[in-house]
């Protein structure tokens, strides 16, 4: 059996134990997602703390999830938008308003 | 008297205010505004939601036209029954479950199989058991620092960054690519989540999967991502330098 110092299981609440980088690149998202107990947080932190190369990983998943938000995706065809908003001014004229008021 | 101070501002607050809880003063004040004309504010949600709408749908129906009808029914469900809407829920809540309803019937009537309700768990490795990252790029459990990056293993520098108007473009069509190749049930979540910032317990409920389900298909498909980006970044430091 090879000894794994970097794999203390925690008994106790709050006991002591480390993650290694490979543990660390498995346990990123749910680090992220805040769903780590939190003696495993307070490792991962630890960790981070010590390894750039992990903080570079842990950027790299952040800046991949922003680039995603910038991915251009289909919306509605402007002629059916167009149609909607007129519909929804005929069914819920501005009070006081008999006719569209502003430019 | 006048309660209307700053209505014709039209300050981009209707889609936050349109997710508020039921009852609560925001929502309030956005029925309000809705129910008095506010075309603005119909026209923020519906520019908000739209696209993501579309998303869901398409969990449902199988063409990108059947899912612009449905959306384009649920809005003109949605300017009809305004009135009536009892602020129970958020108005979000209230328009998604109207879309899904109206989906779900347009789904059985076209009876095809859409991806999503086709694929299995097991097809996702959603039991997360392989590495996200290749086991080739950390030292072995017998070397002197176990489980680390090796030097050639660890992330490298990403010059420019993917935000950098130099690289965006590719670092899109790349992500593009790659979100199709992921399977289905992980680029669903990851579309949901990333590319169109629902909550993670919108996706749960839009999926019906628990929420460590969802973060494992989270974590899945954004390491792939990741990886490939890397790779991409890889590929410029060796074409860029000289020696290897
Ligand atoms: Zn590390």
């Amino acid at each position: 059996m090879v000894e794994q110092p970097d794999r203390v299981e925690p008994d106790v609440d709050g006991a002591w134990f480390e993650v290694a980088c490979q543990e660390f690149v498995e346990l990123v998202t749910d680090y992220l997602e805040g769903a780590l107990p939190p003696p495993v947080e307070r490792a991962v932190a630890t960790h981070l703390a010590l390894c750039d190369p992990c903080v570079r990983y842990l950027d790299q998943i952040r800046r991949t999830t922003a680039a995603l938000g910038t991915l251009p995706a289909p919306t509605l065809a402007p002629a059916v938008r167009a149609e909607l908003l007129d519909v929804f001014d005929r069914l819920h004229p501005r009070p006081g308003d008999g006719r569209a008021g502003s430019p | 008297m006048r309660d209307r101070p700053e209505q014709e501002g039209a300050a981009p607050t209707a889609v936050l205010a349109a997710a508020e809880p039921g009852g609560s003063a925001a929502q309030v004040e956005v029925l309000a505004r809705l129910g008095n004309g506010d075309r603005a504010a119909f026209a923020e949600i519906v520019d908000a939601w739209s696209p993501v709408m579309l998303r869901v749908a398409l969990l449902y129906v199988s063409t990108q036209a059947t899912a612009e009808e449905v959306v384009q029914e649920t809005w003109l469900a949605v300017i009809r029954s305004l009135g009536r809407f009892e602020g129970r829920s958020s108005l979000k809540t209230w328009v998604f479950r109207i879309l899904e309803n109206r989906s779900r019937t347009r789904g059985r009537q076209e009876a095809r199989t859409v991806p999503w309700s086709s694929a299995f768990p097991s097809d996702d490795g959603e039991t997360g058991a392989e590495p996200t990252v290749d086991p080739r790029r950390f030292r072995g459990t017998d070397d002197a620092y176990p489980c680390h990056w090796t030097p050639d293993g660890m992330p490298v520098a990403w010059q420019p960054p993917p935000e950098d108007a130099v690289m965006a473009a590719e670092v899109r069509r790349q992500l593009r690519a790659a979100l199709d190749e992921l399977p289905v049930r992980q680029r669903t979540v990851v579309e949901l989540r990333d590319v169109h910032g629902l909550t993670s317990e919108e996706v749960c409920e839009r999926l019906g999967i628990s929420p460590a389900n969802q973060r494992i298909l989270l974590h899945r498909g954004r390491a792939r991502l990741r990886a490939g980006l890397d790779e991409v970044y890889r590929g410029r430091s060796r074409e860029g330098s000289t020696g290897g």
